[in-house]
């Protein structure tokens, strides 16, 4: 069952967009408060927790060993999973991943994928043969809006802790995972004709439609996806690209530069 | 790591965390870490990490699930996939259905499900570190995820599982012990010592299994007033301004584990009574509600809400509402509009610059 | 008298005869089922609850919202386990079942009271009084139940203090829905208010401390944009949006006023 959202809250929502405004108070480019934190589960290979609002997603990372995929034999596997708990908000319920949890998964992954993030070919063990498999699971505990980013988020950090577990293969000593980019999620939602980042979840329910963009350091683009059913302008869809690297560069200083100085 | 050690007891009595055989691992509870639960806790026992939502009583469905006569007590153990050695596949395993259903039966004997027929009560524990005795600590966070969550219980539900061990009986298993010893019986009592979960699994004889049961009972009591203390310390206790921090505080205790001292993370002491609180009768609910007006167009009967001035009605209504919600023969409702009338509460401020003119000065701006 | 904490489990009296709200009878003595506050009288014992979900009893007034229409009922959510029923029959007017949507329709807020409370919690609504309260504007803010009390304050002390503070309409609901309704930036200091008192429920002198913060945010807002504050808002009145509730303002103004 999914909240009612009222009639009374949409006007209220919509007007305060027209005003320039939000609930919260937040500007149309603001984030909520973001607390980040990292090395939290020991039984992990890496892990990371977000709290974006009062939004709570534990990332965790395991490394094991598999074969190869024939088309990429010489390359590790990424595998990411997302699991919508119903810890996490009275509308989540139990049972298998509905369509939402997967389609964010793939998000979060192809993100990962697609920036070259992880730097696939040093996950080789012996090629054809042997490899990593790099599972990222996200753990979504409080659903108080925006779970893609908060998702994103932990999950680059997670990894970026991440040790190669080499020593229990025996297999030489343990390294940090090699990483070669920072890919950041930004979440546009546009409500009215407005645009806004990090939507929390009365603006979530209000929105006609939002966009992840998932961009990379050099302002490149490397994973997009349209969420809901209303249609967006083409000048709407730059605008939104420009809002999402703009905020990603900034979450990516202020959050995620500092794991790489670590390593 | 998966090779057994020689001794999992030295030859002086101390175990490989450097317990003795009677003491639990130290615990760490915070409550109310979640906002859209209706009841939380969050619960590190030794290396465990454990995360509990309440929700309910809400409305169940399916339909078909209702019970006409009580609310349906759900009780949903889940790992995390990251939680263990080996990445555990999401989603539910044989193992934690079954934990999930005897966990769900130390709680049946304790709610108060008849107080809300058709209604449900989940319970969602989630496993982020697994480090054995994970159903024990489970159970000690969802007492008090309950509790939080307003849940009617005739009292919290404490559990802690006793093992042997190089042919000794020691209390609450870490995982050295649970891989290697020779027996595991996790046990959950009320406050009354009444067992509500029971299994057990190796080798023990009757004799070990009645020392055991005093092992269990000694730290269920440490546990329960761990409990209490932080339930106490909760409800007690204002908020701290800037708000204190809602998150779990998770720290690495992998390295250090094994030097830990078991000590309580909370002394029982420290529920000495801060503040006591002078409006405590006001909490009653008071039946009171603003009385609206509307514009008398005629025509137009959706006429939006407008208030007037504060009215404060009777206690008839709450008395109403006490006596529905409570079925119990001996339970009778009752309020306290005597004690409401004699304290009294107006030495503010805002009694002093008291107006009528004042409330409806706010359309001067508006001109 | 002694305000005590209890929590489920706690010991409350050996006399079982007291046994009141929130409390159970073991073996002849008294117990509490709740994180409460003991509330001992001559002749009963009983636990205030500090938490908790709303149930319906008869009278209470609660706001409700439309979640289905069906061809002689409003299904409505009143924030509780049980959902409540308005049937057609209670409108004031009569209406056919096409009908029904234009009065109400799916995501409406409503103010209703209860009429009626079965044994099976079927929920029936009906007016609160004659009139029938639909909620146009403004915002419905969830507060817990059972904090509502807090909100309303001893006599009324709370609301008051908040309306002529905040400059806002305020209504209670019994089922911790309260809608308010006022210009922007009032609404938001009183949300913030109404989440300050919900947080801090259990805190002692409670109007003081929710009177000074409404003080000192109203005081940091007016440093950081002072004379612009009454000219934006003037802006905003013109939006077509507006001219409705501006226009309510007027007739509350005309309501308000002691003289008539």
């Amino acid at each position: 069952m999914s909240e009612i959202i009222t009639t009374l809250k949409k006007d209220y929502i919509y007007n305060l967009m027209i005003k320039g405004k939000r609930q919260d108070g937040r500007g149309f480019k603001d984030f909520r408060d973001i607390k980040l934190e990292t090395n939290i589960i020991s039984k992990a290979e890496g892990s990371a927790k977000v709290t974006l609002g009062e939004t709570q997603v534990l990332v965790g990372v395991k490394l094991q060993t598999g074969t190869p995929f024939p088309d990429s034999q010489d390359e590790g596997v990424i595998i990411t999973n997302l699991e919508l708990n119903p810890i996490a908000s009275p509308e989540f319920e139990p049972g298998p991943p509905r369509e939402d949890a997967i389609e964010m998964a793939r998000v979060v992954d192809r993100g990962i994928r697609e920036s070259g993030a992880i730097d696939i070919k040093k996950l080789c063990i012996t090629v054809g043969e042997s490899v990593w498999i790099v599972f990222i699971d996200v753990h979504v505990l409080n659903d108080d809006g925006n779970l893609i980013d908060a998702s994103c988020l932990a999950a680059i950090a997670a990894l970026m802790t991440t040790v190669v577990p080499n020593e229990q293969q025996g297999i030489g000593t343990n390294v940090p995972l090699a990483m070669k980019e920072i890919p950041v999620g930004v979440t546009v939602a546009k409500i009215g004709s407005k645009l806004i980042v990090d939507p929390s979840l009365d603006e979530e329910a209000v929105c006609e439609t939002k966009m992840t963009i998932v961009s990379s350091s050099d302002g490149s683009v490397a994973g997009m996806q349209k969420m809901g059913s209303a249609p967006l302008t083409e000048a709407e869809v730059m605008e939104a690209i420009d809002m999402a690297c703009e905020k990603a560069a900034e979450l990516r200083e202020l959050y995620l530069e500092e794991l790489v100085k670590q390593e | 790591m998966n090779d057994k050690p020689n001794k999992l007891i030295t030859d002086d009595g101390l175990r490989l965390d450097g317990r003795r055989a009677d003491e639990i691992r130290p615990m760490k509870i915070e409550i109310g870490v979640l906002s859209r639960a209706d009841g939380s806790c969050y619960l590190e026992w030794g290396r465990n990490k454990i995360l509990v939502g309440v929700f309910g009583p809400r409305e169940a469905h399916p339909r078909r699930l209702q019970r006409a006569d009580a609310a349906v007590i759900r009780y949903r153990y889940n790992m995390a996939s990251f939680s263990v050695e080996d990445r555990a596949r999401p989603g539910p395993s044989r193992r934690s259905i079954e934990i999930s259903k005897v966990s769900r039966e130390a709680f049946e004997p304790v709610i108060m499900a008849e107080l809300y027929p058709k209604t449900a009560i989940d319970i969602f524990v989630e496993i982020l570190q697994a480090d054995a005795g994970t159903r024990t600590a489970a159970i000690n966070a969802s007492s008090i995820a309950l509790a939080d969550a307003g849940i009617p219980m005739k009292g919290l539900v404490t559990s802690c599982a006793f093992g042997k061990v190089d042919g000794q009986i020691v209390l609450d298993l870490n995982k050295e012990e649970d891989n290697y010893g020779e027996a595991d019986f996790p046990v959950a009592m009320t406050q009354d010592g009444e067992i509500t979960l029971l299994q057990m699994d190796g080798h023990l004889t009757p004799e070990e299994i009645k020392k055991g049961f005093e092992l269990v009972k000694k730290g269920c009591k440490e546990i329960l007033e761990i409990q209490q203390t932080v339930l106490r310390k909760k409800f007690e206790t204002p908020v701290e301004e800037p708000e204190a921090e809602p998150e779990a505080k998770i720290v690495d205790t992998e390295s250090e584990a094994a030097e830990t001292e078991p000590s309580l993370e909370y002394a029982p002491e420290a529920a000495a009574v801060e503040e006591t609180i002078e409006e405590a009768e006001e909490l009653e609910a008071e039946p009171s509600e603003e009385v609206t007006e509307t514009v008398p167009e005629a025509e137009e009967l959706e006429e939006i809400v407008k208030e007037a001035e504060v009215e404060v009605v009777d206690g008839e209504a709450i008395e109403e509402a006490i006596e529905a919600e409570t079925e119990e023969e001996a339970i009778e409702a009752e309020t306290e509009e005597e004690a409401i009338e004699a304290e009294d509460e107006s030495k503010g401020p805002w009694k002093v610059v008291k107006d009528p003119s004042e409330s409806g000065s706010r359309g001067e701006n508006d001109e | 008298m002694e305000k005590k904490i209890v929590i489920p489990g706690d010991l409350l009296s050996e006399n079982s005869k007291k046994a009141g709200y929130g409390t159970y009878v073991k073996n002849d003595k008294i117990y509490s089922l709740f994180c409460g506050i003991e509330s001992l009288k001559e002749d009963k014992v009983g636990v205030i609850p500090l938490a908790g979900a709303y149930i319906p009893s008869v009278n209470d007034v609660v706001i409700g919202i439309v979640i289905v229409v069906t061809p002689s009922n409003w299904i409505m959510d009143i924030a509780s386990p049980y959902d409540g029923l308005f049937h057609v029959s209670e409108y004031p007017r009569r209406i056919e079942s096409q009908n029904m949507p234009e009065v109400m329709d799916v995501g409406d807020s409503i103010i209703l009271r209860v009429k009626d409370v079965d044994s099976s919690m079927k929920v029936e609504l009906a007016l609160r009084d004659s009139n029938f309260y639909k909620l146009k504007t403004g915002l419905v803010v969830k507060v817990e139940p059972v904090k509502v009390p807090r909100v309303i304050g001893h006599g009324g002390s709370m609301i008051s203090m908040l309306k002529k503070e905040t400059n806002c309409s305020i209504f209670v609901g019994q089922n911790g829905r309260i809608w308010i309704d006022g210009r922007d930036e009032d609404m938001e200091l009183l949300s913030k208010a109404l989440r300050k008192i919900e947080a801090e429920a259990q805190r002692s002198g409670l109007t003081d401390r929710i009177y000074n913060f409404l003080k000192s945010e109203r005081s940091k807002k007016k440093e950081s944009r002072p004379a612009k504050y009454f000219k934006s808002k003037k802006k905003e009145t013109k939006l077509p949006k507006e001219s409705h509730s501006e226009e309510i303002y007027r007739k509350i103004d005309v309501l308000l006023d002691p003289k008539n």
